[in-house]
């Protein structure tokens, strides 16, 4: 782990951290992978992932129309919207 | 009549009896809640509507459920439709949702009042309820100490009692340590049991939502009606849900009780391990045996932890973008700017922490190192359990390796340090396993909680384990003294 690593993980995450805290979270980003990195001593070969504790494929449901279209209350919520849309600074020049 | 630190069962003889009317309850309840203001356990309160469904439950409301009139407390991390949800966090310090979460819901419709939002770790990441936006919250029995987190709020309310009831969230031991620390019971259900529709997710296949109360019986009630299939959320169980009262009193003559022999209990605190003595020899009284079994697994279960929550929690969190709801950065450069300022300005440092370890945890070249590496442990560790229950039908450990600590004193310099908190109570996460913390004395003049694990889906015998030691005993019954706070 270093400064340069920081730097691409945090753009990946779409976060900046000041330069002031830049060195604390290396360390504490180091202090936790070397945490994770324990791992590598168990013998997990021929192991499966296991990615949820229900092994079940998940439901499905009719395609349906319902009522429980918000899409006013939704807009509501946005920092920024006109009567459609979620406005965000302009995209395409 | 006081109603503080009366139980749901109580509460419910005072209504029924005519001693209280649900009106007078619900006022009582908001004077309580303003006499421990400076406990911090409420983010929002919700006064003028819980009093207008009061007066309409007065004026005959045909439901009739063991929580009509009931007040309860919601941590702030379940959608409540009109009422302000933060998540404890800045980048939802306005959210307002547009629907309620299934769970609370639930709760709702069977009649129960919802006083208010409890503070909490922000999104529920923390041990000790200290990453809160909001500040602070206060163990009851001790000012200046934590509450444990990360549903520090809600245990508070109920410890201070203030509230007979609370929703919280569990990811890795978010209901049971703080119900540990505050001495009062708190259960997380099995993985699946309760549904997630609508809870703010933190990690999506370790969340499990349930309740914290001041006896077991109370959470049964609670959780009667919480569980359930809910078709909008897929991981939702589809099987049936047992009334979890009917079997609470049975005997457990003959109960076969695991102590697991990887957790090292002699390197505790003499008198957590002592109080933890003394609780075997209760059960032993009752008629339960106890047998050593090994888990061969379970000690990596911490950093297994450490892989898989921070890696679905950058996952799931990446929908805080500024763009469709929460706190959005002013004067950005453009898009890119906009979700890079609004995230920055929004979160916390563990927050931020968890996120940036996730992505790291999930990037290229890493992945199979970390994140499924830590899935194939996580299978290791589910096969140890599946391997004991065969022998055992429930495991015993302390609930959290220490009592409440002093603000600050733990995990500033180093935060793996207040990871290691979370020792006894992930691997059930892991596993998707129901758990339980009990009250079961008090060390150094704090509470201290013994843990019950069950099998998968067995939350009913988990209850009626912990509802005879209530029974027998008369921890659950002691009362913080909150001179310190009014």
């Amino acid at each position: 782990m270093d400064q340069e690593t920081v730097r691409t993980i945090c753009y990946l995450a779409r976060l900046e951290i000041g330069q002031n805290k830049s060195n604390k979270i290396q360390k504490d980003l180091e202090t936790i992978i070397e945490l994770i990195g324990g791992l590598q001593n168990i013998d997990t070969s021929d192991i499966e992932p296991l990615y949820s504790p229900l092994e079940m494929t998940a439901t499905t449901h009719e395609d349906v129309v319902n009522s429980d279209n918000k899409k006013g209350k939704f807009l509501e919520n946005a920092p920024a919207s006109n009567e459609d849309y979620f406005l965000v600074p302009r995209v395409v020049e | 009549m006081t109603i503080q630190f009366k139980s749901i069962a109580e509460l419910r003889g005072m209504l029924d009896e005519k001693l209280i009317s649900v009106s007078e309850l619900t006022k009582e309840t908001f004077l309580l809640a303003k006499k421990y203001q400076e406990l911090n356990c409420f983010v929002t309160m919700n006064e003028e509507f819980a009093t207008k469904k009061a007066s309409t439950i007065a004026s005959g409301d045909q439901t009739s459920s063991l929580l009509k009139g009931i007040p309860l407390a919601q941590k702030d991390l379940f959608c409540t439709e009109g009422l302000r949800t933060t998540c404890s966090s800045k980048i939802l310090s306005d959210f307002i949702p547009p629907y309620t979460a299934t769970a609370v819901k639930k709760l709702e419709d069977a009649g129960s009042i919802t006083i208010g939002k409890t503070n909490m770790d922000e999104f529920a990441m923390g041990s000790s309820n200290e990453t809160s936006f909001f500040g602070n919250v206060h163990n009851p029995w001790k000012k200046g100490y934590v509450p444990g987190g990360s549903s520090g709020g809600s245990a508070a309310a109920v410890a201070a009692g203030i509230v007979p009831g609370a929703t919280g969230t569990d990811t890795g031991g978010s209901i049971r340590q703080p119900a540990a620390h505050c001495g009062i019971t708190g259960l997380k259900p099995t993985y699946g049991r309760v549904s997630r529709w609508g809870m703010i997710a933190f990690a999506s296949s370790l969340d499990q939502a349930g309740p914290l109360a001041r006896t077991a019986e109370d959470c049964a009630i609670l959780l009667n009606l919480m569980s359930g299939h809910d078709e909008k959320d897929t991981t939702s169980l589809n099987s049936e849900v047992p009334n979890f009262l009917t079997n609470i009193n049975q005997s457990i003559d003959g109960l076969k009780i695991g102590i697991i022999k990887e957790f090292n209990l002699g390197d505790l605190d003499s008198e957590v391990q002592a109080q933890f003595e003394e609780s075997k020899k209760t059960y032993e009284k009752l008629g339960a045996q106890f047998l050593e079994v090994s888990l061969p697994n379970i000690s990596a279960s911490v950093p297994t932890y450490y892989s898989i929550a921070p890696a679905e929690c950058s996952s799931n969190l990446s929908r805080f973008d500024g763009v469709r709801f929460g706190h959005r950065a002013e004067n950005t450069d453009d898009l890119n700017d906009l979700y890079i300022k609004s995230r920055s300005e929004g979160f916390g440092d563990e927050v931020k922490r968890r996120i940036l370890i996730g992505t790291y945890a999930l990037s290229a070249g890493y992945y199979d190192a970390y994140y499924k590496k830590a899935q194939q442990v996580r299978r290791l560790i589910k096969n140890d359990f599946d391997h004991v229950f065969k022998t055992v039908d429930v495991l015993m450990t302390p609930t959290s390796p220490n009592t409440a600590f002093e603000f600050g004193s733990k995990g500033t310099q180093n935060p793996v340090e207040l990871y290691l908190e979370d020792l006894f109570t992930i691997s059930s996460n892991l596993a998707g396993l129901p758990a339980i913390s009990i009250p079961h004395g008090q060390v150094h003049s704090l509470p201290v909680g013994l843990q019950l694990i069950g099998n998968f889906l067995k939350e009913d015998r988990l209850l009626n384990i912990a509802h005879v030691f209530q029974k027998n005993t008369d921890f659950h019954l002691a009362q913080p003294n909150l001179e310190d706070f009014s």
